[in-house]
């Protein structure tokens, strides 16, 4: 059982390197660090408290969405899934990208007191 | 007997029936003393001279150097003007040995101005003065001229000129229709109130239209067109005044006084009781004051009680009893009919005179006794009626010898009666109280006594039940009874004995606290919010530099995977794009730091769409070079 588990793991993983072009890579690895830091965000969280309640959550909101939007720029610009978006260009969802986080930013900047 | 008791009875609702208007001002003695006071001022000129002279002179006073009154008037005299000759004869009139010298010229220029063409004032004016000088009149001419001007004039106050220039004309003069307009007059008097009956023109007015009806009426001997309420109404207005603005109200007012106290057909009278309308065993003597307007007292009248009835019972006490007279004060034994205490409607008339009004009177008159407290007897009853009750009578005004206790198994009782000391018949007064008074504590406790249907007052102390009105507070109490009415001589506050009551000792509050309302609170101090909980420093800290590391990851990684910008394109596009970019995200900053949402947004619509038209640029030659390299 640990085995079929940790061979589908090695698989994906060796799966992942060599199929994945460079440029989701490299999206993929913006997405680790946006997620690393919204945990470490809601594990100091955890620890002391919620005391500036609404600096957690705009810190918190602001990870969540920028994940979820680079999430949404990678599946946009996957070659694999140009069929799905025809009329959307890569340069297209990069220019959604940036005014969706503009956005975000106001949003966050906002509520972060 | 029974004849006596119908004709009472049929008076009582006569008088009560006509419940005749009385008039709600007069002037008593201080007022005319005030108004003479207020006449005799300083003569300026001609016209004041006039009023101070004639109108206290009215008042039935003079003014107190007569000859220097005369000098004044006659070196203030001026032959040629109508005005200056009616004011100094008419004042010259009332006072004694005064002579105005008299001109041919004056008398002709007095006579000229008796015509149509002058007006009501000028025609009264000289009219006046010719008679006070002793001059002959043409009464025919001068009624002639005033029926004339009245079609020309016909406001108030040329009317009651006219009425005052008719009454120094001969009597044999066709004086009809002057005579008429005396009720055209009355009837544009307002009505106010039913209390108040006056000229819009106001008091002035008012009171010369009076002064110069019963003048008039007086000189003709023809009773004034005015009905009995009509009357008393013009008295109430005229004497509601206490202090004038000017001589010439004042002097309309006394002449007024003047004609309502010495006319011959309307006497206005004035039923007053001398102090307050009061009877009782000490005072039995009602007395009565009966005067005119100007408080004079009226001797030669007769004054009868006509019915006494009892307010509360409405019945009949007494019935045609005449006042006595002594020394101006008309006076009735009341108490002679054994009145019980209360209050009684006495409904009295004056007669002697026909020509007095507003007498029928309706008085109320207060009869008082004296009270005395009997049987008073005080016990200790135990609740459950298992021990006999001894029972301890105290006589007023002595307290009992021996102290009273009663703890929660008891119940203190006190019974008593109120006598009327006269009568002997019961009382029940307005105010029966039992007041307990702790005298170490200063705290009092008031109860009610209530009388059963025997008329005996009982009290029950239910120590138990009561407790909370005492705050369960024990110890001596002393007892008083405070007996009180309007219709009592001696009210009554009696320290009757001194009542030990036990309560249960874990209830009593263990302050015992006077209960003073009127203190100073204790202080209320402001709480300011408490910052919350902060968590140490080294926390915080280390937590910041946690949270940045996965940049540094992020870093790494890019670097790992071979991410450059190796391929950035210096186009002014790119530059452009990056540097608004970077412009967007500083102005999030600021955001933070400086601004509000309305000067952000501005900004960032600025920046934004200048990016965003750069970058669209970038981003279409980016595609271009994409496709190309296809």
């Amino acid at each position: 059982m640990s085995t079929s588990v940790f061979s589908v793991i090695s698989r994906f993983l060796d799966e992942y390197v060599s199929s994945t072009p460079n440029k989701l890579k490299v999206v993929d690895a913006y997405l680790l660090y946006i997620l690393l830091t919204g945990a470490l965000q809601f594990l100091y969280c955890l620890l002391v408290g919620t005391f500036p309640f609404n600096s957690f959550l705009s810190g918190f909101i602001s990870c969540v969405g920028a994940f979820i939007l680079g999430v949404c720029l990678r599946i946009q610009i996957n070659p694999q899934n140009k069929g799905d978006f025809l009329s959307i260009s890569p340069e297209r969802a990069f220019a959604d990208f940036l005014f969706a986080h503009t956005v975000l930013h106001v949003v966050v900047i906002n509520f972060i007191g | 007997m029974a004849l006596n008791g119908m004709l009472g009875l049929f008076l009582l609702t006569v008088a009560l029936g006509a419940q005749a208007l009385t008039p709600s001002h007069h002037l008593s003695a201080a007022d005319v003393a005030r108004l003479k006071s207020f006449l005799n001022q300083p003569y300026t000129e001609l016209e004041s001279a006039y009023y101070t002279i004639v109108g206290l002179s009215k008042l039935g006073a003079s003014v107190s150097d007569e000859k220097a009154a005369c000098q004044f008037l006659k070196s203030h005299l001026d032959l040629s003007s109508i005005d200056s000759l009616f004011f100094a004869a008419e004042a010259s009139q009332a006072l004694s040995g005064c002579e105005i010298p008299v001109s041919n010229e004056t008398r002709d220029l007095l006579l000229a101005a008796v015509s149509e063409d002058s007006t009501v004032t000028q025609i009264h004016r000289s009219v006046s003065a010719l008679s006070s000088l002793g001059l002959p009149v043409a009464s025919q001419e001068v009624v002639s001229a005033l029926v004339a001007r009245i079609t020309k004039e016909d406001n108030v106050l040329a009317i009651i000129q006219v009425l005052q220039t008719a009454s120094r004309l001969s009597q044999q003069a066709e004086m009809g229709g002057i005579l008429e307009e005396i009720e055209d007059l009355a009837a544009r008097l307002d009505d106010l109130g039913g209390v108040y009956l006056q000229f819009e023109e106001g008091l002035e007015a008012t009171a010369l239209f009076v002064t110069a009806a019963y003048a008039l009426s007086d000189h003709v001997d023809m009773e004034p067109p005015l009905k009995e309420d009509q009357v008393i109404q013009l008295v109430s207005s005229i004497f509601s005044k206490k202090s004038w603005d000017s001589l010439s109200e004042a002097f309309s007012v006394a002449s007024a006084a003047a004609a309502f106290s010495s006319n011959r057909f309307h006497i206005p009278v004035m039923v007053s009781s001398q102090g307050p309308a009061t009877v009782s065993h000490r005072q039995p003597v009602l007395q009565l004051q009966i005067t005119d307007v100007l408080s004079q007292p009226l001797n030669s009248v007769s004054v009868q009680l006509d019915s006494a009835h009892a307010l509360a019972s409405k019945s009949v006490v007494l019935s045609q009893e005449p006042f006595t007279q002594r020394d101006g004060i008309f006076e009735l034994n009341f108490m002679a009919s054994q009145p019980a205490s209360g209050y009684y409607q006495f409904s009295v008339t004056v007669t002697g005179d026909s020509r007095l009004v507003a007498n029928h009177v309706e008085l109320k008159v207060k009869v008082s006794t004296e009270v005395s407290i009997t049987n008073m007897d005080l016990s200790v009853v135990d609740k459950d009626q298992s021990i006999g009750t001894k029972t301890t009578r105290v006589e007023y005004p002595s307290k009992a010898k021996t102290s009273f206790t009663a703890d929660s198994h008891q119940n203190f009782a006190m019974s008593f009666q109120l006598v009327d000391v006269n009568s002997g018949g019961e009382l029940t007064p307005h105010q029966t109280f039992v007041r307990l008074h702790n005298q170490k504590t200063g705290q009092e406790v008031v109860f009610v006594a209530e009388p059963d249907n025997k008329n005996v007052y009982k009290f029950e102390l239910d120590t138990a039940e009561r407790k909370s009105e005492f705050d369960s507070i024990s110890g001596t109490y002393a007892l008083y009874l405070i007996v009180g009415d309007a219709t009592l001589e001696n009210p009554v506050l009696w320290n009757v004995a001194d009542v030990v009551l036990k309560f249960l000792d874990e209830e009593a509050p263990s302050v015992i606290q006077s209960k003073t309302l009127y203190v100073p609170k204790p202080e209320i101090k402001h709480l300011f919010r408490e910052p919350e909980k902060k968590p140490p420093t080294v926390v915080s800290s280390t937590f910041t530099a946690l949270v940045l590391s996965p940049l540094l990851l992020l870093l790494i990684l890019w670097v790992r995977l071979g991410a450059n910008i190796s391929n950035f394109s210096f186009s002014p596009s790119s530059v452009l794009f990056h540097l608004g970019h970077a412009a967007m995200l500083g102005l999030m900053y600021i955001y933070w730091t400086h601004l509000d949402m309305f000067q952000t947004l501005k900004y960032l619509a600025i920046s934004g769409s200048f990016t965003f038209l750069v970058g669209n640029r970038m981003l279409a030659q980016k595609a271009v070079k994409r496709l190309g390299s296809k």
